[in-house]
Formats: C-alpha cells, sequence, structure tokens
C-alpha cells in the first residue's frame, strides 16, 4: 500500500488525531463563545506542569493561583484572536509555521529505509558519493630566488637529463631545498591544492603517469613532477558508506515531504504577487 | 537585525582564553628511539622516517551558539555548523550571508564557555523550564521581539554578577546541563573523521574575577565514552572554582577517573591586566611556589599567543627596541574595561616577558611555570573560524561583515573604548603532527611541536642542535636533516658539549595562496648571572640583498607592495622561502635561554582594507589598513647541566 508510506497521508491522519484529542479535553470550554470550563483534564495538566518544574505538588493557594491564571490566559488568548492580535505577529506566524513544519517533518523520517531503497539512492546520487581520485606523485622544486628569470630554463635542463635512461640521483639532488616533500602518496585534489595551490592542482592532474614532467609553477615556484599512480574516483560499495547514504536519504526524504507538503496545501490557495510600485513613483515624476 | 547596543561585559564573557596544559609525560617522539638500534640506514630512504612530514592547520578555541555570550549576541551557529564549515562547506552566517572558508582546516576545537552551558539554545528555543521563571520569560520575549541586543547585555551583566536564577542557568549534574555536553560531544564525534579531519571535544573554563581574563581552553584527547563520563568544569562556585589551581586538580581528576588525557591553553594575558604569568598569585597575595609552576608546566604546555582580542607575543612598552612589537595591540584594560591599564601590567600578561620570567623562577624554583609552546586561534564566537583578511568574520555575530562593523565599539565603559576596527584578523594553529587523528595533533601539541600564524599558512620549521652546519641549509628535504641532528620547536637542548655553541636550522616556505616573506627572525630570551633576564632579536635569513645597517644593526624594511583602495598586493618584492643555519653569537653555556623563530610576510592589506573596498567607504584615518602577518614557533629551551 504505497498510500500508507506517503508522508502527506501520515500528516493528515495525525492531525486528525490531534484533532479529535484536542478536542475530548477542551470540548466543554469552546462550545460555546461566551463560557469558559476548567475541566478536571486541564486541571490535572495544571498540576502535573507544577510538580514537575517544583518536585512537589502546588498548595492549595497555589492551585488556585495557577487556575486563575489559566484563566486568565484563556480570556487573552481568545480576545487576542478576536482582535485579530496573532496575524501580523511575526512571532507568532513564525512558532504556527514551526509547529506545522515539524508534524511534517516527523513523519518523513518516521520509516527507517530498507537497503534497496539506500542502493537505489546511493544509485542516483552518484556524485554525492563517489571517492576522491588519489594521486601519488615526486617532485623536483626550483626557487624562483634562486634562479631568478633562468627559473624554467634550468628546471627544464634537468627535465631533459631526467629523461634518459639510468639513475637519477643527482638530478634530483639538482632541486632546490624545500620544505615539503619530494613524494606524495595518495593525495586528494582537495589536499593538493591546500598544499600547492589551485594553479599546480589543475596542471597535475593532467599529467601522463610514469614519466617526468614539467615545469610547473606553484606557488612557491617551479617543478618537475613525476606522477607515480592515479587512482580515479570510484563509486562505493553501500557496506562502505552505508551511514552517509542512510543521513543524506533521510534529508532527502526531509525535503521531498516539505516540498510536497507545502504544494498540497499550495493548491488551495491562488497566489498573486503584485508587482513593483516604482513605476508609480516614476508617473508622479 | 544587528544591535551594535553590546556592552563591555558581553564581551568580556566573549573573550575567554585557555592555556593548553599537558596530560602527561609524552611517549618519546620515535627519532629518540632510533639511537638505540643500529645506525646502517635502510636502503630505502623513506623507511623508518616517523617524523611529521606535514603541519596542520587548525583552530583550537571557537565558540558557537551554546557560549551564553555568543548567543545573546545573535550566534545562531552551533557545533555542527561550526565542524561543518571548518571542514570547507559553505554555510549560512547569524547575520543571513552565505560564507565558506577559502581552504578548509584540518582540525577544530569547538571550545564554548563551561558557565551557562547550552543556556542560549534552550532560552531561544523557549525551554519549558526557563519560560516558568520570570527572568528567563523576560528574556526570551526580549530576544523574540527583536532586542535581542538588549537581553544579551541583560544576561552577561547578570552572569558577571552571578545573577541569573539559579533555576534556570544550566549547572554540572542539571539536565539540561548534561544534555548540552551530550550535544557537544556529539556534534564532535559525528565530524570526526580520522586521517581527514579531527573534531576535538573541547570547552572554556572562563574565570573572569573583577574582569581579569585567566581563560583555559580544555582539549580532549579522547573520544565520548571518556569525556561523557565527566561534566564540564566550571568558574561559579560551589562546583566550579576561579583559581586555575582548582582547574588543573579537576584535569587531573578526570584523568584519574577515566585514564584519558586533556590539556588546557590559557590566552589573552593581554587582558588579565597583570595576572596571566604571575610571579604573585592574585588568588593569596604570595609568591608562586614550586607546586604551581610544576603543575602548571604539566597542565599548560601551550599559550594562544594570537587571537582576534590582539596580539600577545610582546609589547612595545617591554620590547623597546623590538621595531615589530607594537603589533595588533589591545592594551586599554582588562577584558570588560572595568579596569585601566597600567604599565607595570604588561610584564605579567605577555608571552615573551612570560618566557623570560619563566627562566627565572626555574632558577628560583627548580621548574619553569611558563615553559610553553605558541599557536595562534580565533576565539570567533560567530561559530565561524574565518580570519583570513579578505574573509574575516568578525568576533561576534553583530560585527559579520557590515558598512558599521569597523566604526562601531566592541566595548565600550567610561574607561575606555575598543572600536570594532580593531578587531585582530588572527590566527590560527600550526601542528606538525604524524598524522591527522585526536591522538596525533594532542601529542604533537604536548610535545609543543607547533607554531602561531595570524592567519596565513606559512609552513614554519625550528631544529636547534650542536651541530648544523651552513650546508645543511641545502639538502633538499631540511626536516631530514633537522630531526636527525636536532630537536625540532618545543624541544630542549641541554648539557652544552664542551666549546659548543647552539646551533639551528631555520626554514620558512610561504603560504601558497599568499605573500611572499620578508625575514625570519630569532628571537633569543636568556637570564645572566645577576639574575636579570633579556631579550634580542636577530635578524637572520631575508628576502633580496638588503644589509643590517652598520650603525643600527637593523635591517631595512622589506617595501611594501599594498594598493590600499584595491585592496591588493603583489609578490614581486620578499621570497617564497628561506632557509638558513644560524649560530648563537651571544651565547655563554652558564645561562638559561630561550629561542624561537618570528616568521614576517611581505606587508599586505588588513581586513579593514578589504571591508572598505567592498563597502565602498571610508575609514577613519586612524585606522590601520595594512600589516606584516606573522608566525611565532614554539620555543627550544637551553638549559646548563646541574653542577
Amino acid at each position: 500500500m504505497k498510500l500508507f508510506r506517503e508522508p502527506l497521508f501520515h500528516f493528515l491522519i495525525l492531525g486528525a488525531v490531534i484533532f479529535v484529542a484536542h478536542g475530548l479535553i477542551t470540548r466543554h470550554k469552546t462550545d460555546k463563545p461566551g463560557e469558559i470550563v476548567v475541566t478536571q483534564g486541564a486541571v490535572e495538566n495544571l498540576l502535573t506542569g507544577f510538580t514537575r518544574t517544583w518536585q512537589r505538588p502546588p498548595t492549595e493557594d497555589e492551585l488556585h493561583g495557577l487556575v486563575s491564571d489559566y484563566i486568565r490566559e484563556e480570556v487573552a488568548y481568545r480576545e487576542a484572536l478576536a482582535l485579530g492580535l496573532d496575524r501580523d505577529d511575526m512571532i507568532v506566524r513564525r512558532r504556527l509555521q514551526q509547529k506545522l513544519e515539524f508534524l511534517s517533518d516527523d513523519l518523513a523520517t518516521r520509516t527507517q529505509p530498507s537497503d534497496a531503497d539506500l542502493q537505489s539512492f546511493l544509485q542516483a546520487h552518484k556524485g554525492m558519493f563517489q571517492t576522491e581520485p588519489l594521486l601519488s606523485f615526486r617532485q623536483i622544486y626550483f626557487n624562483p630566488q634562486l634562479h631568478g628569470v633562468n627559473l624554467h630554463r634550468d628546471a627544464a635542463r634537468v627535465l631533459d637529463r631526467l629523461r634518459t635512461p639510468g639513475s637519477h640521483k643527482s638530478e634530483i639532488d639538482a632541486g632546490d631545498p624545500f620544505l615539503l616533500q619530494e613524494s606524495f602518496d595518495h593525495i586528494s585534489p582537495a589536499e593538493l591544492k591546500n598544499t600547492f595551490g589551485e594553479k599546480f592542482a589543475s596542471a597535475i592532474s593532467a599529467l601522463p603517469v610514469g614519466s617526468w614532467q614539467g615545469p610547473i609553477d606553484s606557488g612557491y615556484g617551479a617543478h618537475l613532477v613525476y606522477v607515480a599512480q592515479y587512482t580515479p574516483s570510484r563509486l562505493p560499495d553501500l557496506a562502505e558508506v552505508r551511514e552517509q547514504v542512510r543521513r543524506d536519504y533521510l534529508d532527502a526524504r526531509r525535503r521531498e515531504a516539505m516540498g510536497k507538503f507545502y504544494n498540497t496545501l499550495l493548491r488551495r490557495y491562488n497566489v498573486r504577487i503584485e508587482p513593483p510600485e516604482e513605476k508609480k513613483l516614476g508617473q508622479v515624476q | 537585525m544587528r544591535s551594535f547596543k553590546l556592552t563591555s561585559s558581553i564581551l568580556a564573557l566573549c573573550f575567554l582564553v585557555t592555556m593548553p596544559l599537558a596530560a602527561q609525560e609524552p611517549a618519546p617522539p620515535e627519532q629518540e628511539l632510533q639511537g638505540v638500534f643500529a645506525k646502517k640506514p635502510p636502503y630505502s630512504p623513506y623507511a623508518g622516517r616517523h617524523f611529521p612530514e606535514r603541519v596542520y592547520w587548525g583552530d583550537t578555541h571557537l565558540h558557537t551558539s551554546f557560549s551564553l555570550d555568543a548567543g545573546a549576541a545573535g550566534c545562531r551557529l552551533g557545533p555542527r555548523d561550526a565542524y561543518r564549515f571548518a571542514k570547507g562547506q559553505e554555510v549560512t552566517a547569524s547575520s543571513g550571508q552565505r560564507v565558506r572558508l577559502a581552504r578548509p582546516l584540518d582540525f577544530l576545537v569547538v571550545a564554548d564557555h563551561s558557565d551557562g552551558f547550552g543556556f542560549f539554545p534552550l532560552l531561544f528555543n523557549g525551554d519549558p523550564k526557563i519560560m516558568t521563571d520570570p527572568q528567563g520569560r523576560r528574556w526570551y520575549e526580549m530576544i523574540q521581539s527583536g532586542q535581542g541586543g538588549a537581553a544579551a547585555v541583560d544576561i552577561a551583566t547578570s552572569f558577571g554578577k552571578g545573577a541569573i536564577s539559579k533555576a534556570i542557568l544550566p549547572v554540572p549534574g542539571t539536565v539540561a546541563y548534561q544534555g548540552a555536553w551530550e550535544e557537544v560531544i556529539k556534534a564532535a564525534e559525528e565530524a570526526n573523521d580520522p586521517g581527514r579531519f579531527t573534531a576535538f571535544i573541547g570547552y572554556e573554563w572562563t574565570s573572569l574575577t573583577g574582569g581579569n581574563n585567566l581563560h583555559r581552553n580544555i582539549i580532549f584527547r579522547d573520544d565520548g565514552s571518556k569525556a561523557s563520563l565527566i561534566e564540564p568544569y566550571t568558574t561559579q562556585k560551589p562546583l566550579g572554582s576561579d583559581n586555575p589551581r582548582d582547574l588543573w586538580k579537576w584535569m587531573s581528576g578526570y584523568e584519574e577517573k577515566t585514564g584519558g588525557h586533556v590539556l588546557a591553553i590559557a590566552h589573552n594575558g593581554n587582558l588579565s591586566n597583570g595576572r596571566m604569568f604571575p610571579i604573585i598569585e592574585s588568588f593569596t597575595g604570595k609568591p608562586i611556589d614550586r607546586e604551581y609552576a610544576e603543575t602548571r608546566a604539566l597542565r599548560e604546555r601551550l599559550y594562544e599567543v594570537t587571537q582576534i582580542k590582539g596580539d600577545g607575543e610582546t609589547h612595545p612598552f617591554l620590547s623597546p627596541n623590538d621595531e615589530f612589537a607594537n603589533y595588533e595591540r589591545w592594551d586599554k584594560g582588562n577584558l570588560d574595561l572595568s579596569e585601566k591599564k597600567k604599565p607595570e601590567m604588561l610584564e605579567f600578561e605577555y608571552a615573551r616577558a612570560a618566557l623570560r620570567n619563566g627562566l627565572k623562577l626555574e632558577q628560583e624554583l627548580g621548574v619553569n611555570p611558563y615553559k610553553f609552546g605558541m599557536i595562534g586561534s580565533t576565539d570567533a564566537h560567530t561559530g565561524l573560524a574565518a580570519i583570513d583578511e579578505d574573509n574575516f568574520w568578525g568576533k561576534i555575530s553583530a560585527y559579520e561583515p557590515s558598512p558599521e562593523r569597523a566604526t562601531h565599539p566592541l566595548i565600550k565603559t567610561e574607561n575606555a573604548t575598543i572600536m570594532g576596527w580593531e578587531q585582530t584578523a588572527s590566527g590560527y594553529a600550526g601542528v606538525w603532527a604524524t598524522d591527522n587523528t585526536r591522538e596525533a595533533l594532542f601529542d604533537a601539541m604536548q610535545r609543543k611541536e607547533v607554531y602561531a600564524t595570524t592567519g596565513p599558512r606559512m609552513i614554519v620549521r625550528f631544529f636547534g642542535g650542536w651541530e648544523f652546519a651552513s650546508g645543511d641549509a641545502n639538502t633538499r628535504n631540511p626536516a631530514v636533516i633537522g630531526y636527525d641532528k636536532g630537536v625540532p620547536m618545543g624541544g630542549d637542548l641541554t648539557n652544552a658539549p664542551s666549546g659548543k655553541t647552539p646551533t639551528f636550522l631555520v626554514a620558512a616556505l610561504k603560504d601558497p595562496i599568499g605573500a611572499n616573506l620578508d625575514r625570519i627572525q630569532v628571537i633569543k630570551g636568556w637570564l645572566d648571572a645577576k639574575n636579570e633576564t633579556h631579550e634580542k632579536v636577530y635578524d637572520v635569513v631575508w628576502s633580496g640583498d638588503r644589509k643590517p645597517d652598520s650603525k643600527t644593526g637593523k635591517l631595512p624594511p622589506v617595501g611594501d607592495t599594498v594598493d590600499v583602495p584595491n585592496a591588493t598586493y603583489t609578490n614581486t618584492i620578499g621570497a617564497s622561502e628561506l632557509i638558513k643555519v644560524w649560530k648563537d653569537p651571544d651565547f655563554d653555556p652558564a645561562q638559561r635561554a630561550f629561542y624561537y623563530l618570528r616568521v614576517l610576510e611581505i606587508p599586505t592589506p588588513r581586513w579593514t582594507a578589504y571591508d572598505a573596498k567592498y563597502f565602498g567607504i571610508t575609514m577613519p584615518p586612524e585606522v590601520p589598513m595594512k600589516g606584516q602577518e606573522r608566525a611565532y614557533t614554539s620555543p627550544i629551551w637551553y638549559t646548563p647541566s646541574a653542577k
């Protein structure tokens, strides 16, 4: 029964239950406009509230005070509504909106998703769960303050030697002292960007694997780079990311339910947005 | 709506600082153990390399709406939002503006005030218990009707006077308090992602007696299973205390009870009016004793030297010969400006002077209470650890970017006024750790392998030893030789080999997206034979071919490319990297000493310049529009061997 899983359906049912329950408790006092009946139910409520706050039941006097406060509150509430004091009050409006939304919100997340739900959510939102691509590389640094205008030429010369077969210890040592590591293992694009700057990060991700390349500029100077390994981004199995998928799934359900909820309510209204009044001002001129 | 009618008392609450403290001796770093085994190097040059290869960036001191004062001043972001933002996600700030960091942080400590913890979310949500209290209801209604600023003032003032109704202020042991602490723990547990992002559990202990800032941030090495066994320590009697000695006892109690570890980091000595680094304890009026020194040295191994409420390295009054001493100074009074500053207070407020007095106290007591490393953090009360000059989100939510924020008073009393423009867009903590986990970062903090920056993420290495030679600065990876021949920042040199002088490998690499470097300086402090302390600033390595003045010995300024109206600069001056081996030319093996680095960037636009450009406003002439951002490392100490 698809209907029973529909949040709006739950909402309507729950709303009806609350309405009926509220009516049972307070029916008498709302029967006639000019009449306030303090039911035993209402008195019980006052008693419980007091006892919870003060850790003891109220005395006779206190109970009397509670009841007369309650009556005043009820009178004031009805008179205020009659005068329409609730209408332009931002706090009242927001609070009512909040209460209404809570109902929808609660229902949207009541049923726990099944593995099949999560699996299809994962497939439908691959972008949200893809692992980051990872890069392993070595780099040789050339300091612009030491090489000046010859920075790229000097780096390119070392690169030529690196590309010939054999051991390259002396070429690797030809780089300048540098506070970052010579080799980076499984670094993500975000980390790469934080460490070397955006320009370097995007340049290096386009390099072929398995050969020395460059020179590539960073915020520090120029680098020769050897990309040893590139692990592309992949979609993880549900088991690896179940908790995250579940959170995002529930969040999506919540938003979806809220959207539907408002859409359903909005069908009952004709909404018209008045055009701005700038033209009028223009005419006055 | 923003309200600028915030009184000093609110601000006072905002500005809690803490000192780190050490739980217990960390395990010896790997490199110390290496000497035990055979010396032949392994075939792979990378095998056995266990030293920290990268620095992790974070903020150890961020407030959210869970802090009484932050909530009152308009902060609506909670701990979860704070962690999300630190991870690099875009959020909506309390002022309704969208905000994001240029680069994510690697770690964050949400450190909300333990006094009144979680009060504000309760109040804001109209918690039934608060609503039954006349005072609580009044504040609720004020906030709901848009008088949040006035409510904030009233709340803060009442808190300062201890006049908040006991029935509504959550104190340890109440359900509300436990609930707030659980929320904090939950937020950290959810955000913690070992290897990628560390979310520490923490809080701030906010001792503010007489408006004098003695705050400490408490950071847990442990997860929620241990942290939830206790509740944060407060300052309000009888459950809490405003005396740091009682906080240290609480810390020991936690460790004994749970087997966990906590540290404490003090901050804003500049607002303590002579009480942060005492020689005479303000609580007893007596000279500090060995027990104080020992416990403080154990518990408070780091100091937060720079943050939004000013830079605390040193002061021109204390360091008259240091032309860079007058940096982002807050020296008008104590935290709530209830008492004006007197020059004689300064010596007990600033880090450099405290490091000096520490040498003296060590001579007298046998223990140095002020043997601390240095970090920076924000102390922002916005849930936003955003202190880049071009992305500065202010001290409190009411001072998020707006055309008015610079020219409105931030704190105002009959004694003095601190204007919005005096906020310092600073700082972050750099931590040399082996991994991005609670354990690895915490242990690095305990061994003081950390440094402070005023915001830029420059990489700084500092090693001390007896054998560094000038060629060591030319090796491709200076860290390898640094750890091999010496100790890193935060370490100790002792037992000077006969005839040897301490040598230091100093190196800094610019922020990859930031400004070039001007110079690296060594700051030395020492204790002479007459038991008097001294300090000296050495320019060690600098950009370009500048020559120190032959008379004064001072290096000429690096220059200035700042275009204030456009809030830009160019890296046409300065250097991207500076490395050198430096030997102390004035070493006396009989004298205690410390050495730390100060790394200066070239001048760049201050946040006020970015504000002026964005909002198209003219700042008053007294507003500084540029500055030289900097880093301070933890010191390396030299201690003569006992005779």
